[in-house]
């Protein structure tokens, strides 16, 4: 079986099959077109999405509904078709992932936020992914974990 | 902020960039853009999101990942 070693979680050992395909990467990193979704025992809910072209490169996520169960997904219909999901919403959880990218902090004393702007959804059957950004002011880009305060370091 | 109103078919300049609107829907707007190649037009959202994700891969270590895994189990 292939493996990596990464910086995040060391050695992983990895099935193809288990691979999915970002075709146009996510924005700022256009060139990682493949990545890992991985759990961690004891790490419950955290996912970990790890690269397989640059082992030091792994965001952590959280499942969107985790972090807010009354998220409500909205897919262009452009984005929908490249992922081969129908036109009708495709449910979390059963058609797609769909998580949130944490940014743990960006200086020390800083909450972990969440980016609700722009989810990662992943067509499960078909493993291809996209970063979605949703339409409008809805969702931060730096939702707060933890804490209903708002971040006056988010930018 | 700069505001002014335009109809559709009026387009307005910032420095050698043109901005037209094309056509005014409900809630949308369509924008024809004219630039110089060097410029870079970029969707707001694209370029927080891009911000975001290099910031929140540049968060992430061990330590990170234990005090996250603690604060989540509150």
């Amino acid at each position: 079986m292939p493996q990596i070693h990464t910086e995040c979680l060391g050695e992983i050992e990895y099935q193809e099959s288990s691979v999915f395909h970002f075709p146009f990467g996510l924005p700022g990193f256009e060139d990682e077109r493949a990545f890992l979704f991985l759990d961690r025992p004891g790490a419950e809910p955290l996912i970990f999405m790890q690269s397989l072209a640059t082992p030091k490169l792994c965001f952590i996520l959280l499942p969107i509904l985790a972090v807010d169960p009354h998220y409500e997904l909205f897919l262009e219909d452009e984005t929908a078709a490249r992922l081969g999901l129908p036109d009708t919403g495709p449910r979390i959880g059963t058609d797609v992932l769909c998580a949130a990218i944490v940014c743990a902090a960006r200086r020390p004393d800083d909450v972990p936020t969440a980016n609700l702007l722009a989810p990662v959804v992943v067509n499960l059957k078909r493993q291809i992914g996209t970063q979605a950004i949703q339409p409008g002011a809805r969702y931060s880009h730096c939702h707060p974990l933890f804490s209903q305060e708002e971040v006056a370091t988010c930018s | 902020m700069l505001v002014m109103r335009r109809r559709a078919g009026e387009s307005f300049l910032i420095g050698d960039v043109e901005i037209q609107v094309l056509e005014v829907g409900g809630t949308r707007v369509k924008l024809g853009i004219r630039a110089p190649e060097s410029v870079a037009i970029v969707r707001r959202e694209v370029q927080i999101t891009k911000n975001e994700n290099l910031a929140a891969a540049q968060s992430v270590s061990q330590g990170v990942i234990s005090s996250l895994v603690r604060q989540l189990a509150h």
